[in-house]
């Protein structure tokens, strides 16, 4: 029986749509996989280097495991932002003659083969064959191989447990994060040392291989728990996270001062915030504002300009390129109703453009720290935001206009190719070329403050000229309606 | 009000409509019949420049639909859930139609009294998303949207479907009267033969993307159209 439930889900896997994508969307995809997949394995077998670089006076080993509670810990408050619960798609089998506790552990272990719990491995299984074999034979190595994969599952199986009891509660996981932020406060500090413990914890497990039983006993345990929780609602209603919570009509009073433009910006905000996809996608742009410490860190980039013009770029326009790669097919399970309606194009257009300019200008502000990190900094990141907005935001608008596919706005973002079209890499070519082909004649002249200027003056031009630029959008929208909602009709 | 001439929607392998000529008069209530596949929705979607016609133009009121904007300003329309904005509640959603056309929120309310008996108690402060609501409560809140402006043209498809009995009744007697007191002009698809010759003066059957028959409703008319069904 169990092999019957794996082929349907095989088969449901294959047939959906997310699947059946172009060639070249799946080959654009497959060099992102490869490539992230190089930098994990690469991590791996280079960590003995790295790690004796840091802490030269004690061995690798002892430093990696002095990292891995801390790991796990992280691992847990990033899959509540980003793990989706296994989808259970035991409905159509709950009412054939199948038993259910079968059914049951069907889903649990369903849930293990995920890219949550096997990523990871492309670290350690390199890192053990270079650093723990050597020193602790390959028996002693594996079992340390073994506690990590089932310390990972411990953690999916409590995100299942916890997520089908709480629902994605943020505050919930703020408070995770800020425990977690506040333990490596704690141990930066010297109070009280997580990393110690680690150490201390994952060096007896080298010493006394059977202490596995202690990560072992747990994964029963947290296993055994969703277990009896579902085998006591194996009710559709109470596995399926549906809460109808009482909820309130609210009318954003400021925007009506925009008239008919400012309803539909409002309609979008209650969009983004009444889904799941669009609301994940907002607070994945929050963290990547920290994208920028990465580079601005690194003396490398911070001495040269274009890896710091494609990162001011990025940074304040991470969430119009997240958000904006959608439109319109964020909306397109109401496209219908959209063009049925006394709305025209130039003003759907404009709402958009709207709705894209205060994000830019909010970003940038909250980028304004990185202002540490040079004046050259924030003057790139200021000539971004203007390029950003008078620019980039109608390349999005042009671009996006290509994609033609219904968007399901009730799955989270976070590796969700649902809707995802090969306009979207395209779109970034000129977005994050563009500046940077801008600035370099005056690189090659040797006045790279001009060539800052001269990205801020292409925007300022966008932004003189947006009114014209729209209406041309607006009408090669109009020209694609046709396309576009056909596309999205199409379940 | 609404002219059609030799509009042609085709698919590479397929004609799904063909309509020489079809004009409806301001004040008409057409019924449109057929069974699936006669080319019903595809041809409201042209009407509502939804579905591009491969030859042939739609007129309302003398203007071609295609690509402008003058109609949806006396057309209200709901053909299916596209047609809803699910996230709103209620409320919202007609408070956000309301806006479009200008009303305010007295006349939203004025307007939707005649829909009392129609939703039950089931609509209205809910709390609840559209999305939330069963099939035939969804369908309800889309036909109130499409009528709330007091459009001059109102287009439904298969408004009948997945309402219970009563709501049926109540929907029956809702759109006649909507048609005596303000004149509207109504193009109706249905699958239920007898409300349909019920609500409209004039039916029309669809077969295989062609007009087929075209009659002014009378005693009749409901007899005629079971014989025509009946295979």
């Amino acid at each position: 029986m169990f092999g019957t439930l794996l082929s349907l889900q095989a088969k449901q896997a294959r047939r959906s749509p997310a699947y059946q994508k172009s060639l070249v969307v799946n080959i654009i995809l497959g060099f992102f996989i490869v490539y992230f997949a190089l930098i994990f394995i690469a991590l791996g077998v280079f960590g003995d280097k790295i790690l004796a670089e840091f802490y030269p006076d004690q061995s690798p080993v002892v430093s990696f495991n002095s990292f891995l509670l801390f790991y796990f810990l992280i691992d847990l408050v990033s899959r509540f932002m980003l793990q989706d619960l296994p989808v259970l798609a035991i409905q159509p089998f709950l009412h054939l003659p199948l038993k259910r506790n079968k059914l049951v552990h069907f889903v649990l272990l369903r849930s293990i083969p995920s890219v949550f719990n096997l990523l990871m491995l492309l670290v350690f299984v390199p890192f053990m064959i270079r650093s723990v074999v050597p020193v602790h034979g390959i028996g002693i190595a594996l079992v340390w191989l073994a506690s990590l994969l089932l310390l990972t599952f411990i953690n999916n199986f409590i995100l299942i447990y916890f997520k089908r009891q709480l629902t994605s509660n943020p505050k919930l996981t703020l408070l995770l994060a800020l425990l977690v932020g506040g333990l490596m406060l704690l141990d930066y500090l010297q109070l009280l040392s997580l990393r110690q413990a680690s150490t201390v914890a994952f060096g007896a497990l080298l010493q006394q291989p059977w202490l596995v039983l202690v990560p072992l006993l747990g994964m029963v345990g947290v296993y055994l728990l969703n277990y009896r929780f579902l085998i006591n609602h194996l009710y559709p209603e109470e596995i399926y996270i549906k809460k109808v919570s009482a909820v309130e009509g609210s009318d954003m009073a400021f925007l009506n001062k925009f008239g008919d433009t400012g309803k539909l910006i409002a309609l979008e905000l209650k969009l983004i915030w009444r889904h799941k996809r669009p609301k994940s996608m907002v607070m994945i742009s929050a963290f990547l504002l920290f994208y920028g410490l990465i580079f601005y860190t690194n003396k490398v980039y911070l001495e040269g300009w274009g890896m710091l013009i494609f990162v001011g770029i990025f940074v304040t326009g991470s969430p119009m390129f997240n958000y904006g790669q959608f439109v319109p097919a964020w909306q397109s399970a109401h496209f219908d109703a959209l063009l049925t309606r006394p709305i025209s194009m130039n003003q759907y257009v404009k709402a958009k453009y709207l709705m894209f300019v205060p994000s830019i200008l909010l970003v940038t502000f909250l980028t304004l720290p990185y202002a540490f990190f040079g004046t050259k900094v924030l003057l790139i990141n200021l000539a971004s935001c203007v390029f950003n907005i008078g620019v980039n935001s109608l390349v999005v608008l042009y671009f996006a206009a290509l994609n033609k596919e219904r968007l399901d706005l009730s799955n989270g973002s976070a590796f969700n190719w649902q809707g995802v079209g090969a306009s979207k890499f395209v779109m970034m070519l000129p977005m994050v070329l563009g500046p940077v082909a801008i600035f370099l004649p005056f690189s090659i002249m040797d006045i790279p403050q001009w060539g800052i200027f001269a990205i801020a003056f292409t925007g300022a031009l966008g932004i003189a000229f947006h009114r014209q630029l729209l209406q041309m959008l607006a009408k090669r929208l109009e020209d694609r309606k046709y396309t576009l909602a056909a596309g999205f009709r199409q379940h | 009000m609404i002219e059609v001439k030799d509009l042609v929607k085709a698919y590479s392998d397929a004609t799904v409509v063909d309509i020489r000529a079809l004009h409806v008069a301001p004040g008409e209530t057409v019924g449109l019949v057929g069974n699936n596949g006669a080319g019903k929705t595809t041809l409201f979607r042209m009407l509502l420049d939804l579905v591009r016609p491969t030859t042939g133009v739609v007129t309302s009121k003398d203007i071609p639909v295609a690509h402008t904007d003058a109609w949806k300003h006396y057309t209200g329309s709901h053909l299916d859930e596209g047609f809803l904005i699910d996230y709103l509640t209620p409320e919202e959603y007609f408070k956000f139609i309301g806006d479009l056309h200008g009303l305010s929120a007295g006349d939203i309310q004025e307007r939707l009294q005649p829909f009392h008996d129609l939703f039950n108690g089931e609509i209205l402060r809910q709390r609840k998303y559209i999305r939330d609501f069963s099939k035939g409560n969804q369908k309800k809140v889309g036909i109130a949207a499409a009528a709330l402006s007091h459009p001059e043209l109102l287009i439904l498809d298969e408004p009948f479907a997945n309402l219970d009995p009563s709501s049926q009744i109540r929907l029956k007697n809702l759109l006649r009267s909507l048609h005596e007191q303000f004149g509207m002009t109504m193009l109706i698809s249905s699958h239920d033969l007898s409300h349909v010759t019920e609500v409209c003066d004039r039916i029309v059957i669809l077969e295989k993307g062609k007009i087929v028959q075209d009659m002014q409703t009378t005693e009749g008319t409901l007899q005629a159209l079971e014989a025509y069904f009946t295979v």
